[in-house]
């Protein structure tokens, strides 16, 4: 293939952009979108922290971006070159009709390292963002029960910042009863709960350090 | 007529050979109660991952670990004296462990099967204890990611040259 060929097909490519590239150029347009240079794979947009919910809201009922795959948090301390907010939360989407993936990525704050919940967007939100509050201490504000999801509930620290000791291990001494959510639970489903729980009521082992 | 004389129900003694001691067998307590806890393991399985499909394998025909009287899985603790922990342990899951473990009935014995339960494995993070005698006692580490069926065998057997040398009248150390 001659260097020409090469050249005409890089322009072709150029002339007719991906239906990515039409998404970004959108968002870019109404909600000022940065693109991330970094990101490999899928669309990756930068939101602020004050209009993300406005561009989910809009990806999800104007772009059928339906699904919300995953929510997840980046903990840029030591990343090479990086100067801005210490974190990043992202969120993935997913398009059922066309099959895109998109991902918007806000920056946060390490000091406060609050956000507005999406709860009210995607049931399914409500675990993603325990799980980062569990991992990374970002907080969801207006979140209905933001509480750890994956470690026990005597963990001290977010294990997944990159300032958390590699090898520290924390012992759990008594049960995760989880005992608020099967009350909730049980009631929902139509039981009269006759006698709380007591708190404590769990059951201590041995010794514990 | 012809008849004969009924003939004695073998394995009964007469009395002279009662008398001078046949159908006895001397030996000492300790073997005798440990022949019979040898033989007759009830193991629990703390099956929390892939070990414990290979321990199914192990139950299965074709190893049949009937072969050594620990074919009668239990899966109450307060049924069964041989804890088997094939899998993963995190710390989350470690309090019902150690309560599965002190819901157990004395005699008990502990098998570690794998590497994770042994040591933690490859999963050197925040969540997975560093080997389950963190936890409890454990009497035999088995080897492996997972372990073959012919190591829960040997485990098994291991147990059993252990069990062979316990004595009633000492106590065995738990924690």
């Amino acid at each position: 293939m001659s260097d020409e060929q090469v050249s005409d097909q890089v322009e072709e490519q150029v002339q007719e952009p991906s239906a990515d590239d039409v998404l970004a150029g959108e968002l870019s347009e109404l909600f000022a979108l940065q693109l991330d240079r970094l990101a490999q794979w899928d669309l990756c947009l930068i939101a602020e922290s004050d209009n993300f919910i406005d561009v989910l809201r809009y990806l999800r009922d104007k772009k059928s971006f339906a699904v919300l795959l995953d929510i997840t948090a980046v903990d840029y301390l030591s990343f090479p070159g990086h100067r801005d907010e210490r974190f990043a939360v992202v969120y993935l989407l997913k398009n059922l009709e066309t099959c895109q993936r998109i991902c918007i990525k806000v920056m946060v704050e390490e000091d406060e390292a609050r956000l507005q919940t999406v709860c009210r967007l995607w049931k399914n939100a409500n675990w993603l963002e325990r799980e980062v509050f569990d991992q990374y201490g970002i907080h969801f504000q207006g979140h209905p029960n933001l509480k750890r999801i994956l470690n026990h509930h005597q963990f001290v620290g977010h294990p997944l910042r990159k300032d958390y000791p590699v090898q520290k291990r924390q012992k759990l001494s008594v049960n995760d009863p989880m005992l608020d959510q099967l009350h909730q639970r049980l009631e929902e489903n139509g039981y009269i709960i006759i006698e709380e729980a007591k708190p404590g009521e769990s059951i201590q082992f041995g010794e514990q350090a | 007529m012809v008849y004969q004389a009924k003939p004695e129900a073998p394995g009964t003694l007469t009395q002279a050979e009662f008398d001078a001691g046949a159908g006895f067998l001397t030996t000492t307590r300790d073997t005798l109660v440990n022949w019979g806890r040898r033989n007759s393991l009830w193991p629990f399985p703390f099956g929390t991952a892939c070990c414990a499909i290979e321990f199914m394998g192990t139950v299965s025909s074709v190893f049949d670990i009937s072969r050594f009287g620990a074919e009668l899985v239990r899966f109450s603790p307060r049924q069964s004296d041989l804890l088997l922990i094939a899998g993963t342990v995190t710390y989350k899951q470690a309090p019902i462990l150690r309560r599965i473990y002190d819901q157990m009935c004395e005699p008990k014995w502990v098998i570690a099967a794998g590497a994770c339960a042994c040591t933690g494995g490859f999963y050197d993070c925040y969540c997975t204890v560093p080997g389950i005698d963190e936890i409890i006692p454990v009497d035999i580490y088995v080897a492996g990611c997972p372990p073959r069926p012919e190591a829960f065998l040997e485990a098994v057997v291991q147990l059993q040259d252990n069990i062979d040398r316990e004595r009633l009248d000492v106590k065995k150390a738990i924690s």
